[in-house]
């Protein structure tokens, strides 16, 4: 096992079946503090999956998740030539606490305020008090430009509006990593941008993330390295300019032949 | 012809109706808790993903919902007592027949609020780190309750007008009293009448009050219904 001081997340052999459908084959990957990492790929490749198996918002069936040097969960056999684990609802809570999530779907409480859905996190999980959580809910609406929406209820505001109290309401939690889902895909074009953009800071003020992207000109200016997934395995990783430049796969230039508009 | 009515001498046995009308309402406001507490309760448990919570709650929504009101009423005041071996007045014959009939229909009542709630409500909650319990009391509940209360009011008007089926096991309330009455002064037309706008009296402020609580939870500072 390969764990350096500054991997932040440790993926080993990681396989995820849904039924008979077998969607990640062995995957291995490691994150370090504050590397923005994108993962690409047609749809069905498994990038979601993937990503969503980094906070258990799906079990793996096989393989080893490890924050900070600590994997999640008990051990309790093999399969695939990789452990299995057994997770218990406080485990799973505590890893969550540390990673945020932002979904496709912006997933907003609708009958919360603004101020109040990024004031649950601190509120009902970290157990502050009403006052400390205001404070930080405001802090970090203040941080994605939306201080004067505090009072609004989501369903007033637009999508990137919305999009950004969901990133918001994840970075109240204080995060050691962000998770983003295509968080831009449900955008209206207008609105990808503002999004985008708070992304950007996050990674410039040195967050760790990992980015489901479509956005590959976002790709290519903000990640450190992209992976390439196809049929559940990552075919290529690299930097931004080995990947979307001059990818030796051929299913990659493939697959950056589809996007006709893309110009860096 | 012309039927004579005679409402004067009926209404002279106010004191009559009044006894019946208190068991109604006793009856009824036994049924309105069962139904609430044990629809909860059932409710959770056929949501649970467990077969141990979900299979018991499932088997008991199942009998109860698939036979008739009035023969389960008749079997907890005939056969129940001889299983048991214990004597069980009417009243709580009626209790439980009508009442467990009405926590099947209310736990199913409960169980749909909350599968109506995005998938994505759970997934956020849990991403900031919040458990099952707290993300049912503050993140599904407050949103589910509000769908529920349409059918859960529908609910609490089938279960008033079911207490009059009490009077077949000879529970005194309303209907059972109007009976007696008509039988002894053979004024079966004004008795029954009187019966039929007392009941309506009782039960149309329930209907008002969904009304009411629909519109008022849908006119909340912009909130989404």
């Amino acid at each position: 096992m390969t764990q350096t001081d500054s991997s932040f997340i440790e993926v080993e052999k990681l396989h995820k079946k849904f039924g008979d459908l077998h969607v990640l084959k062995s995957i291995d990957l490691s994150v370090m503090k504050g590397e923005t990492v994108c993962l690409i790929g047609s749809s069905g490749s498994g990038k979601s999956t993937l990503l969503r198996c980094l906070n258990f918002m799906e079990y793996p069936t096989a393989g080893r998740i490890s924050i900070k040097g600590s994997a999640v969960g008990k051990e309790v056999g093999t399969l695939f030539d990789a452990p299995t684990f057994r997770y218990d609802e406080k485990a799973l809570s505590v890893h969550r606490q540390h990673i945020g999530m932002v979904f496709q779907q912006f997933n907003l409480f609708p009958h919360m305020s603004v101020l109040e859905n990024v004031m649950e996190g601190p509120l009902t999980v970290l157990g502050k008090s009403s006052g400390e959580a205001e404070v930080e809910a405001r802090k970090q609406l203040d941080r994605v430009g939306l201080s004067e929406k505090a009072a609004q209820y989501p369903s007033r505001l637009s999508g990137g509006q919305q999009q950004r109290v969901a990133i918001a309401r994840a970075l109240a939690m204080q995060p050691d990593v962000m998770l983003f889902d295509e968080v831009t895909s449900s955008l209206d074009p207008e609105l990808v941008g503002e999004v985008l953009s708070v992304m950007k800071d996050l990674s410039a003020e040195g967050m760790t993330m990992i980015v489901v992207t479509h956005e590959l000109g976002f790709a290519y200016h903000v990640a450190d390295r992209i992976l390439f997934l196809h049929d559940g395995q990552i075919l290529e990783q690299g930097v931004p300019e080995q990947i979307l430049r001059n990818p030796t796969e051929p299913r990659i230039q493939q697959f950056l032949s589809g996007f006709s508009s893309f110009n860096f | 012809m012309e039927y004579q009515w005679q409402f004067g001498e009926v209404l002279v046995y106010w004191p009559h109706f009044l006894r019946g009308i208190l068991v109604t309402l006793e009856l009824a406001a036994c049924l309105l808790s069962m139904a609430i507490v044990g629809g909860v309760i059932v409710g959770s448990a056929r949501h649970s993903r467990k077969r141990i919570y979900n299979w018991p709650a499932s088997a008991f929504i199942e009998m109860f919902r698939n036979t008739p009101v009035l023969v389960q009423i008749i079997w907890f005041y005939y056969a129940f007592p001889v299983l048991i071996d214990v004597q069980m007045p009417g009243f709580v014959a009626a209790a439980l027949g009508i009442g467990l009939n009405s926590v099947a229909y209310s736990a199913e009542i409960f169980r749909a609020g909350i599968q109506s709630i995005e998938l994505g409500q759970w997934e956020a909650a849990r991403a900031i780190g919040m458990q099952y319990m707290a993300i049912m009391r503050r993140i599904i509940l407050p949103q589910a309750i509000k769908r529920m209360i349409p059918a859960f009011a529908n609910r609490m008007i089938e279960i008033f007008k079911a207490t009059s089926l009490a009077s077949a096991i000879a529970v005194g309330e309303l209907l059972f009293r109007g009976e007696e009455l008509a039988n002894t002064i053979y004024r079966p037309m004004e008795v029954y009448t009187i019966v039929a706008i007392v009941f309506f009296v009782l039960i149309y402020p329930l209907a008002l009050l969904s009304y009411w609580l629909e519109w008022k939870l849908n006119s909340n500072n912009g909130r989404p219904a």
